[in-house]
Protein backbone atom coordinates (compact mmCIF):
# COMPACT_ATOMS: atom_id res chain seq x y z
CA UNK A 1 0.00 0.00 0.00
CA UNK A 2 1.13 3.69 -0.59
CA UNK A 3 1.32 5.73 2.73
CA UNK A 4 2.00 8.81 0.34
CA UNK A 5 0.53 9.58 -3.01
CA UNK A 6 0.69 12.77 -4.60
CA UNK A 7 -1.61 13.28 -7.94
CA UNK A 8 -1.05 15.70 -10.85
CA UNK A 9 -0.42 18.73 -8.19
CA UNK A 10 0.96 21.89 -9.50
CA UNK A 11 2.10 25.24 -7.22
CA UNK A 12 3.66 28.36 -8.25
CA UNK A 13 4.09 31.37 -6.61
CA UNK A 14 3.12 34.64 -8.60
CA UNK A 15 4.61 34.04 -12.13
CA UNK A 16 6.80 31.64 -11.08
CA UNK A 17 6.39 27.87 -11.82
CA UNK A 18 7.82 25.47 -9.06
CA UNK A 19 5.67 22.78 -9.08
CA UNK A 20 3.72 21.26 -12.14
CA UNK A 21 1.86 18.11 -12.34
CA UNK A 22 3.83 16.40 -10.09
CA UNK A 23 3.04 12.71 -9.43
CA UNK A 24 4.48 9.94 -7.69
CA UNK A 25 3.72 7.72 -4.58
CA UNK A 26 5.71 6.51 -1.67
CA UNK A 27 5.50 2.40 -0.51
CA UNK A 28 5.20 1.73 2.81
CA UNK A 29 8.49 0.54 4.67
CA UNK A 30 11.20 2.33 1.71
CA UNK A 31 13.23 4.80 2.39
CA UNK A 32 12.25 7.11 -0.30
CA UNK A 33 15.17 10.03 -1.50
CA UNK A 34 13.48 13.08 -3.25
CA UNK A 35 16.80 14.31 -5.00
CA UNK A 36 16.92 17.90 -6.40
CA UNK A 37 18.70 21.07 -6.89
CA UNK A 38 18.71 23.59 -4.29
CA UNK A 39 15.05 25.54 -5.45
CA UNK A 40 13.65 22.50 -7.50
CA UNK A 41 11.08 22.49 -5.46
CA UNK A 42 11.37 19.82 -2.84
CA UNK A 43 10.19 21.87 0.23
CA UNK A 44 7.45 23.17 -1.19
CA UNK A 45 6.10 19.65 -2.06
CA UNK A 46 6.89 18.47 1.46
CA UNK A 47 4.84 21.48 2.47
CA UNK A 48 1.93 20.58 0.47
CA UNK A 49 2.22 17.10 1.79
CA UNK A 50 1.85 18.87 5.26
CA UNK A 51 -1.04 21.19 4.55
CA UNK A 52 1.23 23.73 4.80
CA UNK A 53 0.76 25.20 1.52
CA UNK A 54 -2.31 24.54 -0.90
CA UNK A 55 -1.75 23.33 -4.07
CA UNK A 56 -2.99 25.42 -6.96
CA UNK A 57 -4.34 22.22 -8.78
CA UNK A 58 -3.47 18.51 -7.99
CA UNK A 59 -4.40 16.04 -4.77
CA UNK A 60 -2.47 14.30 -2.52
CA UNK A 61 -2.93 11.24 -0.03
CA UNK A 62 -1.30 10.46 3.30
CA UNK A 63 -2.58 6.93 4.11
CA UNK A 64 -5.41 6.71 1.34
CA UNK A 65 -6.57 10.13 3.28
CA UNK A 66 -7.23 13.37 1.40
CA UNK A 67 -4.82 16.13 2.57
CA UNK A 68 -6.63 19.86 3.62
CA UNK A 69 -5.06 22.45 3.40
CA UNK A 70 -4.91 24.26 6.67
CA UNK A 71 -6.45 22.13 9.46
CA UNK A 72 -5.27 19.17 8.57
CA UNK A 73 -5.88 15.64 10.27
CA UNK A 74 -4.12 13.41 7.94
CA UNK A 75 -1.01 15.27 9.86
CA UNK A 76 -1.46 12.70 12.39
CA UNK A 77 0.36 9.94 10.26
CA UNK A 78 2.81 12.44 9.95
CA UNK A 79 5.87 13.03 11.56
CA UNK A 80 8.24 16.09 10.09
CA UNK A 81 11.50 16.84 10.42
CA UNK A 82 11.56 20.75 8.93
CA UNK A 83 15.21 21.82 7.71
CA UNK A 84 16.13 23.65 10.10
CA UNK A 85 14.08 22.15 13.39
CA UNK A 86 13.28 25.56 15.76
CA UNK A 87 12.19 24.66 19.13
CA UNK A 88 10.97 27.08 22.04
CA UNK A 89 14.95 27.83 23.96
CA UNK A 90 13.10 27.93 27.52
CA UNK A 91 12.17 25.02 27.32
CA UNK A 92 14.49 21.66 27.65
CA UNK A 93 14.34 18.74 25.87
CA UNK A 94 12.06 16.46 27.76
CA UNK A 95 9.62 19.17 28.23
CA UNK A 96 9.55 20.29 24.74
CA UNK A 97 8.68 16.33 24.13
CA UNK A 98 6.51 15.82 26.64
CA UNK A 99 4.54 19.52 24.94
CA UNK A 100 4.43 17.60 21.50
CA UNK A 101 3.12 14.02 23.36
CA UNK A 102 0.27 15.62 24.84
CA UNK A 103 -0.82 17.77 21.57
CA UNK A 104 -0.89 14.59 19.83
CA UNK A 105 -2.93 12.91 22.85
CA UNK A 106 -0.56 10.56 24.00
CA UNK A 107 -1.30 9.19 27.25
CA UNK A 108 1.43 10.36 29.77
CA UNK A 109 3.27 7.10 30.87
CA UNK A 110 3.48 6.53 27.28
CA UNK A 111 4.56 9.94 26.78
CA UNK A 112 8.06 9.67 29.18
CA UNK A 113 8.64 5.91 27.96
CA UNK A 114 8.99 6.93 24.33
CA UNK A 115 10.83 10.43 25.19
CA UNK A 116 13.88 8.79 26.76
CA UNK A 117 13.61 5.72 24.76
CA UNK A 118 14.08 8.35 21.48
CA UNK A 119 16.12 10.77 23.61
CA UNK A 120 18.65 7.89 23.94
CA UNK A 121 18.29 7.05 20.33
CA UNK A 122 19.52 10.45 19.17
CA UNK A 123 22.24 10.68 21.92
CA UNK A 124 20.93 12.86 24.20
CA UNK A 125 19.40 11.40 26.89
CA UNK A 126 22.03 13.23 29.33
CA UNK A 127 20.95 16.26 28.27
CA UNK A 128 19.03 18.45 30.79
CA UNK A 129 19.72 22.18 29.82
CA UNK A 130 17.47 24.28 28.08
CA UNK A 131 17.29 24.03 24.10
CA UNK A 132 18.56 27.77 23.92
CA UNK A 133 22.12 26.43 24.05
CA UNK A 134 22.13 23.90 21.53
CA UNK A 135 23.95 23.40 18.36
CA UNK A 136 22.61 22.70 14.74
CA UNK A 137 23.56 18.70 15.08
CA UNK A 138 21.64 18.53 18.68
CA UNK A 139 18.90 20.58 17.43
CA UNK A 140 18.55 18.49 14.24
CA UNK A 141 18.73 15.26 16.30
CA UNK A 142 15.80 16.39 18.82
CA UNK A 143 14.15 17.45 15.65
CA UNK A 144 14.10 13.38 14.83
CA UNK A 145 13.01 12.68 18.39
CA UNK A 146 9.76 14.55 18.20
CA UNK A 147 9.58 13.91 14.01
CA UNK A 148 9.31 9.88 15.94
CA UNK A 149 7.58 10.87 18.99
CA UNK A 150 3.97 9.50 18.45
CA UNK A 151 5.74 6.70 15.85
CA UNK A 152 4.38 8.20 12.95
CA UNK A 153 3.28 6.18 9.58
CA UNK A 154 5.25 8.31 7.63
CA UNK A 155 8.29 10.17 8.35
CA UNK A 156 9.16 13.59 6.23
CA UNK A 157 12.87 15.15 6.50
CA UNK A 158 13.60 18.15 4.66
CA UNK A 159 17.58 18.07 4.36
CA UNK A 160 18.24 16.56 7.19
CA UNK A 161 22.08 16.58 6.19
CA UNK A 162 22.72 19.37 4.71
CA UNK A 163 24.04 21.63 7.58
CA UNK A 164 25.93 18.85 9.56
CA UNK A 165 29.37 17.14 9.70
CA UNK A 166 30.36 13.95 8.63
CA UNK A 167 29.78 12.89 11.65
CA UNK A 168 26.37 14.29 12.17
CA UNK A 169 25.58 13.58 9.21
CA UNK A 170 26.35 9.44 9.78
CA UNK A 171 24.37 9.03 12.71
CA UNK A 172 21.57 10.89 11.42
CA UNK A 173 21.94 8.67 8.15
CA UNK A 174 21.92 5.54 10.60
CA UNK A 175 18.62 6.95 12.70
CA UNK A 176 16.93 6.97 10.01
CA UNK A 177 18.07 3.78 8.30
CA UNK A 178 17.37 2.25 11.97
CA UNK A 179 13.29 3.35 11.89
CA UNK A 180 12.76 1.99 8.54
CA UNK A 181 11.21 -1.14 10.03
CA UNK A 182 8.15 0.52 11.52
CA UNK A 183 7.76 4.40 9.52
CA UNK A 184 8.15 4.83 5.49
CA UNK A 185 10.95 7.68 5.54
CA UNK A 186 10.99 10.67 2.76
CA UNK A 187 13.58 12.65 2.86
CA UNK A 188 14.94 15.22 0.74
CA UNK A 189 18.10 16.04 0.18
CA UNK A 190 21.20 16.80 -2.64
CA UNK A 191 23.69 15.51 -0.98
CA UNK A 192 23.96 11.72 -3.22
CA UNK A 193 25.98 9.97 -0.92
CA UNK A 194 23.51 9.71 1.59
CA UNK A 195 20.52 8.45 -0.73
CA UNK A 196 23.32 5.83 -2.14
CA UNK A 197 23.95 5.18 1.28
CA UNK A 198 20.39 4.29 2.78
CA UNK A 199 17.36 5.10 0.47
CA UNK A 200 15.86 2.35 -1.60
CA UNK A 201 13.50 4.10 -4.18
CA UNK A 202 14.51 7.40 -5.62
CA UNK A 203 12.66 10.25 -7.64
CA UNK A 204 14.61 13.37 -8.91
CA UNK A 205 13.06 16.24 -9.00
CA UNK A 206 13.69 18.87 -12.09
CA UNK A 207 11.98 21.99 -13.02
CA UNK A 208 8.98 20.55 -10.96
CA UNK A 209 8.97 17.54 -12.79
CA UNK A 210 9.83 14.03 -12.15
CA UNK A 211 12.62 13.45 -14.39
CA UNK A 212 13.55 9.45 -13.09
CA UNK A 213 11.76 7.46 -10.23
CA UNK A 214 11.92 4.03 -9.54
CA UNK A 215 13.95 1.65 -6.86
CA UNK A 216 17.12 2.22 -7.01
CA UNK A 217 18.56 -1.25 -8.64
CA UNK A 218 16.18 0.33 -11.74
CA UNK A 219 17.76 3.77 -11.55
CA UNK A 220 21.24 2.22 -12.04
CA UNK A 221 20.11 -0.23 -14.34
CA UNK A 222 18.98 2.51 -16.75
CA UNK A 223 22.72 2.74 -17.77
CA UNK A 224 24.38 -0.44 -16.80
CA UNK A 225 27.99 -0.46 -16.17
CA UNK A 226 29.76 0.12 -19.75
CA UNK A 227 33.25 0.33 -19.12
CA UNK A 228 36.30 -1.30 -17.29
CA UNK A 229 38.50 0.16 -15.37
CA UNK A 230 42.45 -1.62 -14.88
CA UNK A 231 44.71 -0.53 -12.60
CA UNK A 232 48.11 -1.47 -12.74
CA UNK A 233 50.95 -1.23 -10.09
CA UNK A 234 53.47 0.20 -12.73
CA UNK A 235 52.83 2.70 -15.58
CA UNK A 236 54.93 0.40 -18.06
CA UNK A 237 52.36 -2.33 -17.34
CA UNK A 238 49.70 -0.14 -18.37
CA UNK A 239 51.90 1.35 -21.64
CA UNK A 240 52.08 -2.32 -22.63
CA UNK A 241 48.21 -3.25 -22.08
CA UNK A 242 47.45 -0.57 -24.52
CA UNK A 243 49.80 -1.90 -27.26
CA UNK A 244 47.87 -5.30 -26.79
CA UNK A 245 44.72 -4.33 -26.28
CA UNK A 246 42.94 -2.14 -28.95
CA UNK A 247 40.59 0.57 -28.08
CA UNK A 248 41.56 1.41 -24.41
CA UNK A 249 42.52 4.52 -22.82
CA UNK A 250 44.58 5.67 -20.48
CA UNK A 251 43.33 8.01 -17.88
CA UNK A 252 45.59 7.98 -15.04
CA UNK A 253 49.67 7.40 -15.54
CA UNK A 254 47.93 3.43 -13.73
CA UNK A 255 44.38 3.68 -14.84
CA UNK A 256 43.18 2.33 -18.12
CA UNK A 257 39.60 2.36 -19.33
CA UNK A 258 38.17 0.23 -22.22
CA UNK A 259 34.44 -0.57 -23.06
CA UNK A 260 33.06 -3.66 -22.23
CA UNK A 261 29.38 -4.61 -23.42
CA UNK A 262 29.21 -7.88 -22.29
CA UNK A 263 30.52 -9.54 -18.97
CA UNK A 264 31.86 -12.29 -21.29
CA UNK A 265 34.64 -8.99 -22.80
CA UNK A 266 35.87 -9.44 -18.78
CA UNK A 267 37.41 -13.02 -19.28
CA UNK A 268 38.87 -12.48 -22.54
CA UNK A 269 40.79 -9.22 -21.29
CA UNK A 270 41.38 -11.29 -18.23
CA UNK A 271 43.19 -14.06 -20.16
CA UNK A 272 45.50 -11.39 -22.10
CA UNK A 273 46.36 -9.96 -18.99
CA UNK A 274 47.16 -13.16 -17.63
CA UNK A 275 48.63 -14.74 -21.00
CA UNK A 276 50.75 -11.66 -21.00
CA UNK A 277 52.07 -11.81 -17.69
CA UNK A 278 50.66 -8.37 -16.74
CA UNK A 279 50.35 -7.68 -13.01
CA UNK A 280 46.99 -5.94 -12.26
CA UNK A 281 46.45 -4.39 -8.93
CA UNK A 282 42.06 -4.11 -9.30
CA UNK A 283 40.18 -4.67 -12.28
CA UNK A 284 36.71 -3.14 -11.88
CA UNK A 285 32.99 -3.24 -14.10
CA UNK A 286 32.00 0.84 -13.65
CA UNK A 287 28.76 1.43 -12.08
CA UNK A 288 27.42 4.36 -13.00
CA UNK A 289 26.95 6.61 -10.76
CA UNK A 290 23.69 8.64 -8.59
CA UNK A 291 25.81 11.63 -9.76
CA UNK A 292 26.42 10.86 -13.66
CA UNK A 293 22.51 10.56 -13.60
CA UNK A 294 21.42 13.05 -11.50
CA UNK A 295 24.10 15.53 -14.30
CA UNK A 296 22.72 14.04 -17.17
CA UNK A 297 18.77 14.99 -15.93
CA UNK A 298 19.71 18.53 -14.98
CA UNK A 299 21.70 18.82 -18.34
CA UNK A 300 18.63 17.51 -20.19
CA UNK B 1 -8.61 20.14 25.43
CA UNK B 2 -5.18 18.65 25.88
CA UNK B 3 -3.78 19.99 23.39
CA UNK B 4 -4.94 23.69 24.09
CA UNK B 5 -3.33 23.23 27.84
CA UNK B 6 -0.28 21.73 26.75
CA UNK B 7 0.63 24.44 24.68
CA UNK B 8 -1.25 27.44 27.30
CA UNK B 9 1.78 25.77 29.56
CA UNK B 10 4.40 26.23 26.89
CA UNK B 11 2.86 30.35 26.61
CA UNK B 12 3.14 30.84 30.60
CA UNK B 13 6.41 29.32 31.03
CA UNK B 14 7.65 31.71 28.23
CA UNK B 15 6.56 34.71 30.48
CA UNK B 16 7.70 33.07 32.91
CA UNK B 17 11.62 32.03 31.98
CA UNK B 18 11.86 34.71 29.63
CA UNK B 19 11.50 36.72 32.36
CA UNK B 20 8.07 38.99 30.05
CA UNK B 21 5.86 37.88 33.38
CA UNK B 22 8.67 39.81 36.17
CA UNK B 23 8.76 43.01 34.11
CA UNK B 24 5.13 43.10 33.84
CA UNK B 25 4.40 42.52 37.46
CA UNK B 26 6.79 45.13 38.51
CA UNK B 27 5.17 48.03 35.87
CA UNK B 28 1.50 46.92 37.02
CA UNK B 29 3.53 47.07 40.88
CA UNK B 30 5.43 50.82 40.08
CA UNK B 31 1.91 52.00 38.44
CA UNK B 32 0.24 51.31 41.49
CA UNK B 33 2.74 52.69 44.12
CA UNK B 34 2.82 55.65 41.72
CA UNK B 35 -1.04 57.40 41.88
CA UNK B 36 -1.06 57.72 45.28
CA UNK B 37 2.46 58.41 45.95
CA UNK B 38 2.03 61.67 42.82
CA UNK B 39 -1.42 62.16 44.76
CA UNK B 40 0.67 62.55 48.32
CA UNK B 41 3.71 64.64 47.02
CA UNK B 42 1.37 67.10 45.03
CA UNK B 43 0.96 69.55 47.95
CA UNK B 44 4.84 69.99 48.75
CA UNK B 45 5.43 70.36 45.10
CA UNK B 46 3.07 72.78 45.00
CA UNK B 47 4.61 74.34 47.96
CA UNK B 48 7.97 73.75 46.21
CA UNK B 49 7.19 75.69 43.01
CA UNK B 50 5.09 77.86 44.96
CA UNK B 51 7.42 80.94 44.86
CA UNK B 52 8.12 80.45 40.91
CA UNK B 53 4.60 80.22 40.59
CA UNK B 54 4.18 83.52 42.53
CA UNK B 55 6.77 85.39 39.77
CA UNK B 56 3.97 84.34 36.96
CA UNK B 57 1.28 85.71 38.68
CA UNK B 58 -0.17 82.47 39.98
CA UNK B 59 -1.16 82.47 43.49
CA UNK B 60 -1.30 78.57 45.08
CA UNK B 61 -3.63 78.14 48.05
CA UNK B 62 -3.36 74.92 50.01
CA UNK B 63 -3.71 71.91 48.00
CA UNK B 64 -6.18 69.44 49.51
CA UNK B 65 -5.23 65.86 48.06
CA UNK B 66 -8.49 63.05 48.98
CA UNK B 67 -8.41 59.68 47.23
CA UNK B 68 -10.08 60.52 44.21
CA UNK B 69 -6.93 62.84 43.18
CA UNK B 70 -5.03 59.29 43.72
CA UNK B 71 -7.19 57.49 41.55
CA UNK B 72 -7.03 60.49 38.90
CA UNK B 73 -4.10 59.68 38.79
CA UNK B 74 -4.67 56.06 38.23
CA UNK B 75 -6.47 56.74 35.22
CA UNK B 76 -4.13 59.17 33.96
CA UNK B 77 -1.35 56.27 34.41
CA UNK B 78 -2.65 53.66 33.22
CA UNK B 79 -2.76 53.95 29.57
CA UNK B 80 1.18 53.84 29.80
CA UNK B 81 0.91 50.73 31.69
CA UNK B 82 -1.61 49.30 28.59
CA UNK B 83 1.01 50.83 26.09
CA UNK B 84 4.20 48.79 27.87
CA UNK B 85 1.89 45.50 27.94
CA UNK B 86 0.98 45.73 23.84
CA UNK B 87 4.58 46.71 23.54
CA UNK B 88 6.16 43.65 25.44
CA UNK B 89 3.33 41.39 23.42
CA UNK B 90 3.60 42.56 20.41
CA UNK B 91 5.59 39.84 18.91
CA UNK B 92 3.91 37.11 20.49
CA UNK B 93 2.97 35.34 16.99
CA UNK B 94 4.93 37.14 14.86
CA UNK B 95 8.36 35.71 16.92
CA UNK B 96 6.72 32.27 16.19
CA UNK B 97 6.39 32.83 12.66
CA UNK B 98 9.76 34.51 12.55
CA UNK B 99 11.54 31.81 13.88
CA UNK B 100 8.86 29.02 12.54
CA UNK B 101 8.84 27.48 15.55
CA UNK B 102 5.03 27.18 14.94
CA UNK B 103 5.79 24.96 12.32
CA UNK B 104 6.55 21.45 14.52
CA UNK B 105 3.29 22.47 16.25
CA UNK B 106 0.86 22.53 13.08
CA UNK B 107 2.84 19.09 11.87
CA UNK B 108 1.79 17.40 14.72
CA UNK B 109 -1.70 18.20 14.07
CA UNK B 110 -2.76 20.71 16.65
CA UNK B 111 -5.63 22.84 15.50
CA UNK B 112 -4.80 26.39 15.04
CA UNK B 113 -7.64 28.22 16.43
CA UNK B 114 -6.19 26.34 20.07
CA UNK B 115 -2.72 28.01 19.26
CA UNK B 116 -4.98 31.32 18.68
CA UNK B 117 -6.78 31.68 21.78
CA UNK B 118 -4.09 30.05 23.87
CA UNK B 119 -2.15 33.17 23.10
CA UNK B 120 -4.79 35.22 23.27
CA UNK B 121 -5.58 33.90 26.80
CA UNK B 122 -2.34 34.71 28.07
CA UNK B 123 -2.26 38.22 27.56
CA UNK B 124 -5.68 38.63 28.50
CA UNK B 125 -4.51 36.84 31.69
CA UNK B 126 -1.64 38.83 32.15
CA UNK B 127 -3.58 42.32 31.24
CA UNK B 128 -6.40 41.39 34.25
CA UNK B 129 -3.77 40.39 36.51
CA UNK B 130 -1.93 43.08 36.19
CA UNK B 131 -5.31 45.84 36.31
CA UNK B 132 -5.94 44.33 39.35
CA UNK B 133 -2.43 44.70 40.81
CA UNK B 134 -2.41 48.15 39.97
CA UNK B 135 -5.85 48.32 41.25
CA UNK B 136 -5.40 46.90 44.63
CA UNK B 137 -2.11 48.40 45.45
CA UNK B 138 -3.62 52.43 44.93
CA UNK B 139 -7.08 51.20 46.55
CA UNK B 140 -5.02 49.56 49.65
CA UNK B 141 -2.83 52.87 50.41
CA UNK B 142 -6.04 54.88 48.85
CA UNK B 143 -7.60 53.75 52.18
CA UNK B 144 -4.71 54.13 54.16
CA UNK B 145 -3.89 57.25 53.73
CA UNK B 146 -7.28 58.69 52.55
CA UNK B 147 -10.53 57.53 52.00
CA UNK B 148 -12.18 55.45 49.39
CA UNK B 149 -15.79 55.95 50.03
CA UNK B 150 -15.95 59.68 48.88
CA UNK B 151 -15.51 58.20 45.18
CA UNK B 152 -18.38 57.23 42.83
CA UNK B 153 -18.32 53.94 40.64
CA UNK B 154 -14.35 53.27 41.26
CA UNK B 155 -15.20 49.60 40.09
CA UNK B 156 -17.24 50.25 37.28
CA UNK B 157 -14.67 52.66 35.82
CA UNK B 158 -12.00 50.50 35.93
CA UNK B 159 -13.84 47.43 34.13
CA UNK B 160 -14.27 50.12 31.23
CA UNK B 161 -10.41 50.73 31.04
CA UNK B 162 -10.00 46.81 31.44
CA UNK B 163 -12.55 46.13 28.73
CA UNK B 164 -10.51 48.85 26.44
CA UNK B 165 -6.75 47.52 26.72
CA UNK B 166 -8.88 43.94 26.56
CA UNK B 167 -10.07 45.42 23.09
CA UNK B 168 -6.46 46.27 21.97
CA UNK B 169 -5.30 43.04 23.14
CA UNK B 170 -7.95 41.27 20.23
CA UNK B 171 -6.71 43.88 18.05
CA UNK B 172 -3.17 42.95 18.54
CA UNK B 173 -4.15 39.27 17.87
CA UNK B 174 -5.66 40.24 14.93
CA UNK B 175 -3.17 41.91 13.16
CA UNK B 176 -1.03 39.55 14.28
CA UNK B 177 -2.40 36.88 12.16
CA UNK B 178 -2.35 39.29 8.95
CA UNK B 179 1.14 40.63 9.65
CA UNK B 180 3.90 38.76 9.95
CA UNK B 181 6.27 41.82 11.68
CA UNK B 182 5.93 42.81 15.22
CA UNK B 183 6.54 46.83 14.02
CA UNK B 184 3.25 46.45 11.75
CA UNK B 185 1.27 44.56 14.12
CA UNK B 186 2.23 47.86 17.01
CA UNK B 187 1.21 50.36 13.86
CA UNK B 188 -2.02 48.65 13.02
CA UNK B 189 -2.57 48.56 16.93
CA UNK B 190 -1.95 52.28 17.59
CA UNK B 191 -3.85 53.16 13.85
CA UNK B 192 -6.75 51.42 15.50
CA UNK B 193 -6.72 53.45 18.98
CA UNK B 194 -6.28 56.83 16.76
CA UNK B 195 -9.06 55.95 14.63
CA UNK B 196 -11.05 55.28 17.57
CA UNK B 197 -9.88 58.29 18.95
CA UNK B 198 -10.75 60.45 16.18
CA UNK B 199 -14.53 58.60 16.19
CA UNK B 200 -14.72 60.16 19.49
CA UNK B 201 -14.57 63.72 18.01
CA UNK B 202 -17.66 63.18 16.23
CA UNK B 203 -20.43 63.53 18.71
CA UNK B 204 -22.68 61.67 17.23
CA UNK B 205 -20.27 58.35 17.28
CA UNK B 206 -18.45 59.40 20.53
CA UNK B 207 -20.10 57.35 23.00
CA UNK B 208 -20.18 54.33 20.70
CA UNK B 209 -16.59 54.64 20.15
CA UNK B 210 -14.40 52.73 22.34
CA UNK B 211 -11.97 55.31 23.50
CA UNK B 212 -14.44 56.83 25.57
CA UNK B 213 -14.19 53.82 28.14
CA UNK B 214 -11.42 55.85 28.63
CA UNK B 215 -13.48 58.64 30.10
CA UNK B 216 -14.40 57.08 32.89
CA UNK B 217 -13.06 58.35 35.32
CA UNK B 218 -15.49 60.93 35.33
CA UNK B 219 -17.76 59.08 37.10
CA UNK B 220 -15.44 59.03 40.11
CA UNK B 221 -16.16 62.60 40.98
CA UNK B 222 -20.21 61.88 40.07
CA UNK B 223 -19.99 63.23 36.82
CA UNK B 224 -22.29 61.50 34.47
CA UNK B 225 -24.06 58.05 34.55
CA UNK B 226 -23.13 54.48 34.46
CA UNK B 227 -25.54 54.14 31.86
CA UNK B 228 -23.73 56.82 29.11
CA UNK B 229 -21.02 54.11 29.03
CA UNK B 230 -23.82 51.03 27.63
CA UNK B 231 -23.38 51.97 23.85
CA UNK B 232 -19.57 52.32 24.24
CA UNK B 233 -19.07 48.77 26.39
CA UNK B 234 -21.61 46.94 23.56
CA UNK B 235 -19.49 48.17 20.79
CA UNK B 236 -16.44 47.37 22.31
CA UNK B 237 -17.54 43.54 23.20
CA UNK B 238 -18.99 43.16 19.62
CA UNK B 239 -15.48 44.30 17.95
CA UNK B 240 -13.98 41.50 20.20
CA UNK B 241 -15.68 39.02 19.33
CA UNK B 242 -16.08 39.80 15.34
CA UNK B 243 -11.71 40.33 15.43
CA UNK B 244 -11.34 37.17 16.72
CA UNK B 245 -13.36 35.50 14.54
CA UNK B 246 -11.97 37.18 11.71
CA UNK B 247 -8.97 35.91 13.34
CA UNK B 248 -9.41 32.27 13.74
CA UNK B 249 -10.54 32.43 10.03
CA UNK B 250 -7.64 33.85 8.86
CA UNK B 251 -5.11 32.05 11.00
CA UNK B 252 -6.30 28.72 9.29
CA UNK B 253 -5.62 29.82 6.13
CA UNK B 254 -2.21 31.53 6.78
CA UNK B 255 1.00 30.00 5.34
CA UNK B 256 3.09 29.59 8.63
Amino acid sequence: MDILEISHVSKSFGSNKIIEDLSFSVPEHSVFGFIGKNGAGKTTTMKMVLGLLKPDAGELFVNGEKVRFGQNTTNRYIGYLPDVPEFYGFLTPREYLKMCGEITDMDKARIKERSEELLALVGLETVNKRIRGFSRGMKQRLGIAQALLNQPRLLICDEPTSALDPVGRKEILDILHSVKEHTTVLFSTHILSDVERICDRIAFLHEGKIARKGTMEEIKNIRKGDSIEIEFFRPQDAARFLQIQEGAVQTERTKVVLSADRQTDILTIMKQLSENHIFIQRLEQLEPTLEDLFMEVVRK
Amino acid sequence: MRQYLAFTKKEWLEQIRTGKLLVMVIVFVLFGIMNPAVAKITPWMMEMMSDQLAQTGMAVTAVEVTALTSWMQFFKNMPMALLVFLVMSGSILTAEYQKGTLINIVTKGMKRWKIYFSKMCIMELIWTLGCLLSYSITYGYNAYFWDNSIVHHINFAVFTFWLFGFWLISVLGLASVFCNSSAIVMIVVAASFGASYLAGMFPALKEYSPSYLMESAGLLAGEGEISAYLGAILVTIGLIVVGNVISVIGFDRKNI
